[in-house]
């Protein structure tokens, strides 16, 4: 039934340890904090007091010595007073309209950071309060009364065949709707930037962050600086999960208009009150179903809402917004959809990218519905999913085509057979009254697009370089050159696996530094499950030809012309039994040419059609496709909810570092258990209200259930190495397979994450349960 | 980031010492054991660090923990995991030392005590239910003298204590668990460790004949300080521990606190559940008894 790759590979497929692992177990890892700073001025950021409004002036206090201080407003900024990414609707301070309580109103700079704080509460803001907007609650109440009242930032739909037909043809039609709230990332290590005035008149920036040519560039038009005077490099990195993918540009901005000011070094590190209250969160979601059904369990029409709350500016809300109505009925074969996805304005802390982008929101919301679907029909829910998933041939909502073997149905089968999921079924309470503890076992299933979104990838011509040169232990070696960062996640270890198996040489003659942009080419962002799938393979493509360039070099001067070849790190030549080192070679080789660089640039099959106007077509180059069985213990005396057991299958193509795959489904679903039963974040008088760790309660490791973790293979055929995304498959899933055991264990469903024993308590009131 | 560079640090070496620097206006100060609130309180900017800390951990005088006769006598420096560790402890106050081993994690309950807890006087605090039902008194102390109050008194309301500003918790004295009787502590909280309750509480009762024959019951995050239900433990006293006393002690518990709604939970869920963990401890006795 599984599928699996069999490996001539020497690294890649094996389970090596981490290569930054001795030096943060050690406390030796460099992160933004730790960067010497000499002479160096502490930045901060003045706030808006209110949510919404119009920004008369700013008054400073008189009494204050400003001369011992720098302050930048709007009219000290270089270029363009925006934050140039996605949308152009964010300015980096506000000089007119306030559309956030903590929007930035002015930046602070100080030789320390008592005083830089102290100057910033000697400026107080005239503004001119207007009412505000502030959550999902009142957007979706406004949206089906009068949707034009709202401030839509963007909007998409997806439509295939005609859901009135498919409507038509129905014997039965299943409505849902389904919340989720925002989610904090939660890294362990805040956001923290330093920026260097250059004497050239440049910026260097160094700090915490996922995608050094995200920051670079979209600091061009605000300090009107060109391209190659801003440098960025990325330090160890405590974490990201999308957290640190474009809230980074907004720090580096703000220390780098304080440093260009001054003169000085200036540093931002947020302390963790900070770091909640004003960096992006995941985009709370209102999604409603609306599905068409056969008696025999068939699929006729699915039709859905898709509505997420972006903060107060656009950021990466419209790619967020694609991925989420993407994935809103992706994993199933349904003749007649019709999405409808919109992104409106909330005058809150603008949101941004999280791990899984859109797409756990609406899996939560699917994969919910689908038990629905499967009880309205009195199926078995693993039954209604087999009828319906998709398989090779099947079309999915955009018209993609499932060209190639891929985890669907498998990981599905898989799962169930190893978690026994139909035996177990028999076991659960639905609220039993006589009995001590509710039993339940729930499932989820599903897909995460890898990579960019259709032909995203394309367009970015993401680009690799591998460097042979003297390495720091005077041998001759290979640095990667890619801009992909490691945040805990791996590619500082599975890069040189994937390039010393390409070059056919010694792992230890691989080394992968931290991205600087002054070095790297683009190999575009550490986003998107994106780094193994797309730059992995970029990687191992530049070895080859790298291998290919060294081989010729070898026979020419070594064998007298005659064809030679690099295996396990030495040169033989078909002629003689003569082998000779990869140093041996490489080291004449620098000596008489000087260091090499090898160039490869990412390509997607021609075949790949997407129209991004329309949404038809294949909107990723593949899936990576997962499976969750949840096992939960409801204790009907206090109706605390305990997830016992989590039983899952993956196909994340081929498995380049095993340990670290399944370290990421591990950390990738306990994230998503936080997001399912524990993770709470409301707004309180327009900011968040849990704004620390004692507030936003996320999993310890006491809370993390048994795992039963698998793979199957299915490699991706498009590229040599076969990888599809893992970062984020893991996050998307687990959310309804804990809400489809909950309703197993208690008999009522519940369609708001996080699920809390106060909701159940409610649920279970309203129905009027005699277990109560 | 908390700015203890201005603050002065004041180090007695005994209580008489300590004493006297808190009978003084110009020297009172702080006083810190643990920190581990005030140290968060701090940083967090929920109050400013204050100009003078008195450092308590080295007191010797707070350090006592012995049985005398019915009586278990505990040192307000006391820490939680020396209280979840002690034999002493877990013999005649197990609630208690239940309820040690849930506070914070290891490093909290390394460095945080039970005065520090009690002195912080938040309901949410876990070590007060167990005191309550062992009708622990708190001995406090000045330069005057010391003085010994029920902690029903001792404890006024929202972060208010029966304590002048000369004053230092120096012990608590808690009834020893008589033979025959059983205790037992539950906390609900929104994770399974590290965790501040949404509510909890202990009991301490016996059961004779078939009847509850002496029943404490204590819950905290469910009123401005943690409460003894006086009301439900009169009632159930004398009554056997049939499905119609459950159902009805549940009831009379959730009517006799007034919980309200904040970040961790909902003022109706709490009020539910107190009865819920009131007819859990009831069902506990009926089991043990």
């Amino acid at each position: 039934m599984s599928a699996t790759v069999s490996s001539t590979y020497r690294n890649v497929g094996k389970g090596l340890p981490r290569r930054d692992g001795e030096e943060k177990v050690r406390g030796l890892a460099a992160y933004a904090d730790d960067i010497p700073v000499p002479d160096g001025w502490h930045g901060w950021v003045v706030r808006s007091p209110v949510s919404r409004g119009r920004l008369k002036k700013l008054n400073f206090d008189p009494a204050f010595d400003w001369s011992r201080v720098c302050v930048v407003t709007p009219e000290d900024i270089p270029g363009e007073n925006v934050v140039d990414m996605v949308g152009r609707d964010m300015p980096f301070i506000a000089h007119d309209w306030i559309q956030f309580k903590g929007e930035p109103i002015a930046l602070v700079a100080a030789p320390t950071r008592a005083l830089a704080r102290e100057a910033a509460s000697h400026i107080t803001p005239e503004i001119e309060e207007q009412p505000a907007i502030l959550t999902l609650r009142e957007v979706v109440d406004q949206f089906q009364r009068d949707p034009k009242s709202l401030h839509e930032m963007v909007a998409q739909t997806i439509s295939k065949g005609s859901v009135e037909q498919g409507f038509a043809e129905a014997d039965v039609v299943v409505e849902g709707e389904y919340w989720s709230g925002h989610q904090e990332q939660l890294y362990i290590e805040p956001q923290g930037m330093v920026a260097f005035p250059e004497p050239d008149g440049g910026i260097f920036i160094q700090g915490s962050l996922q995608c050094p040519y995200y920051v670079a560039p979209e600091l061009i038009v605000t300090l009107n600086l060109p391209l190659e005077k801003i440098r960025v490099k990325q330090t160890a990195v405590g974490g990201g999960f999308g957290g640190k993918e474009d809230f980074p540009t907004l720090i580096a901005g703000y220390c780098a208009l304080l440093a260009m000011k001054c003169g000085k070094p200036v540093k931002i590190i947020f302390d963790r009150n900070q770091d909640i209250l004003y960096t992006t969160k995941r985009h709370p979601s209102w999604v409603r179903h609306r599905t068409g059904l056969k008696r025999d369990g068939t699929i006729t029409a699915m039709k859905v809402d898709f509505l997420l709350d972006g903060g107060a500016y656009t950021t990466l809300s419209p790619v967020v917004l694609y991925r989420g109505i993407l994935h809103s009925t992706l994993g199933y074969k349904c003749p007649h959809v019709y999405v409808d996805g919109h992104v409106y304005r909330t005058n809150t802390f603008p949101n941004g990218a999280f791990r899984g982008f859109g797409a756990p929101q609406a899996i939560w919301a699917l994969e919910s519905h689908m038990d629905r679907c499967a009880h309205k029909l009195s199926m078995a829910p693993e039954a209604f999913r087999l009828h319906n998933a998709l398989r090779l041939g099947d079309t999915t909502a955009t018209g993609q085509t499932i060209a190639e073997a891929m985890g669907t149905p498998t990981v599905l089968e898989n799962t169930l057979a190893h978690s026994q999921f139909v035996e177990k079924q028999k076991r659960c309470s639905r609220g039993d009254p006589k009995a001590d503890c509710w039993y339940g076992i729930g499932l989820s299933f599903f897909a995460h697009g890898a990579g960019f979104t259709g032909d995203g990838e394309s367009r970015l011509k993401a680009k690799a370089a591998l460097d042979l040169e003297i390495l720091h232990d005077g041998e001759p070696g290979i640095n990667i050159r890619i801009s992909s960062t490691e945040m805990g996640q791996g590619t500082f270890t599975i890069m040189p696996q994937i390039a010393a198996d390409g070059l056919a040489i010694p792992l230890d003659r691989v080394c992968c530094p931290h991205p600087d942009t002054k070095y790297v080419p683009d190999s575009g962002p550490t986003v998107a499950s994106r780094t193994t799938m797309i730059v992995g393979s970029t990687v191992f493509d530049a070895a080859r030809k790298l291998k290919t360039q060294l081989e010729a070099y070898a026979s020419e001067t070594f064998f007298g012309g005659a064809p030679t070849e690099l295996n396990n790190g030495l040169f033989k030549n078909t002629y003689t039994s003569v082998s000779l080192p990869f140093e041996r070679v490489a080291k004449q080789l620098i000596a008489e040419k000087g260091p090499q660089r090898v160039y490869h640039q990412f390509q997607l099959p021609a075949s790949l059609k997407w129209d991004q106007k329309t949404f038809k077509g294949d909107s990723y180059p593949s899936y990576s496709w997962g499976c969750n069985v949840a096992e939960v213990e409801v204790n009907p005396l206090t109706l605390e909810i305990k997830v016992l057991r989590i039983t899952s299958t993956w196909d994340i193509g081929r498995v380049i570092n095993p340990v670290l795959a399944k370290g990421q489904v591990e950390g990738g679903l306990t994230q998503a258990l936080g997001y399912a039963v524990m993770e709470k974040m409301g707004i309180k008088n327009g900011v968040f209200d849990a704004n620390r760790m004692q507030t936003y309660v996320v999993p310890t490791s006491m809370d993390v259930p048994e795992m039963d973790i698998h793979f199957v293979e299915y490699p991706y055929t498009h590229t040599a190495l076969g990888a599809k995304g893992v970062g984020e498959v893991s996050m998307d899933g687990l959310a309804p397979s804990v809400a489809n055991a909950v309703e197993a264990a208690t008999g009522v469903r519940l369609t708001e994450i996080p699920i809390t024993p106060e909701k159940l308590w409610e649920k279970l009131r309203e129905t009027a349960s005699s277990a109560i | 980031m908390s700015n203890l560079d201005d603050t002065e640090f004041l180090e007695p070496a005994t209580l008489a010492e300590a004493l006297r620097f808190m009978a003084d206006e110009s020297t009172r100060a702080v006083p810190l054991a643990g920190g581990t609130d005030l140290m968060v309180q701090w940083e967090a900017g929920v109050r400013p660090p204050p100009s003078r800390v008195l450092n308590l951990k080295s007191l010797p005088e707070l350090a006592e923990l012995r049985a005398e006769g019915d009586t278990l006598i505990i040192g307000a420096g006391i820490t939680h995991a020396a209280l979840r560790r002690s034999p002493l402890v877990r013999k005649h106050a197990p609630a208690l030392a239940d309820a040690a081993a849930t506070v914070g994690g290891a490093q909290i309950q390394a460095l945080g005590t039970i005065g520090g807890s009690i002195g912080n006087a938040s309901p949410a605090g876990d070590m007060a239910p167990s005191l309550l039902v062992a009708n622990a008194r708190a001995e406090v102390a000045s330069i005057h003298g010391s003085r010994t109050i029920p902690l029903t008194q001792f404890l006024v309301g929202y972060r208010k204590l029966d304590l002048a500003a000369d004053e230092l918790i120096i012990r608590f004295h808690l009834d020893a668990l008589p033979a025959e009787y059983c205790e037992g502590w539950r906390k609900l909280g929104p994770r399974a460790a590290q965790a501040i309750s949404k509510v909890m509480g202990s009991y301490r009762g016996k059961q004779e004949g078939g009847k509850v024959a002496s029943f404490a019951v204590a819950l905290g995050s469910v009123a401005p300080t943690a409460i003894r239900l006086r009301e439900v433990e009169q009632w159930v006293v004398g009554r056997k521990l049939n499905a119609d006393t459950l159902r009805e002690a549940e009831e009379r518990a959730s009517a006799e606190v007034k919980p309200i709604a904040d970040i961790r939970s909902t003022a109706e869920y709490r009020q539910w559940v107190s009865g819920r963990l009131v007819r859990g401890f009831l069902e506990h006795l009926a089991s043990a008894g």
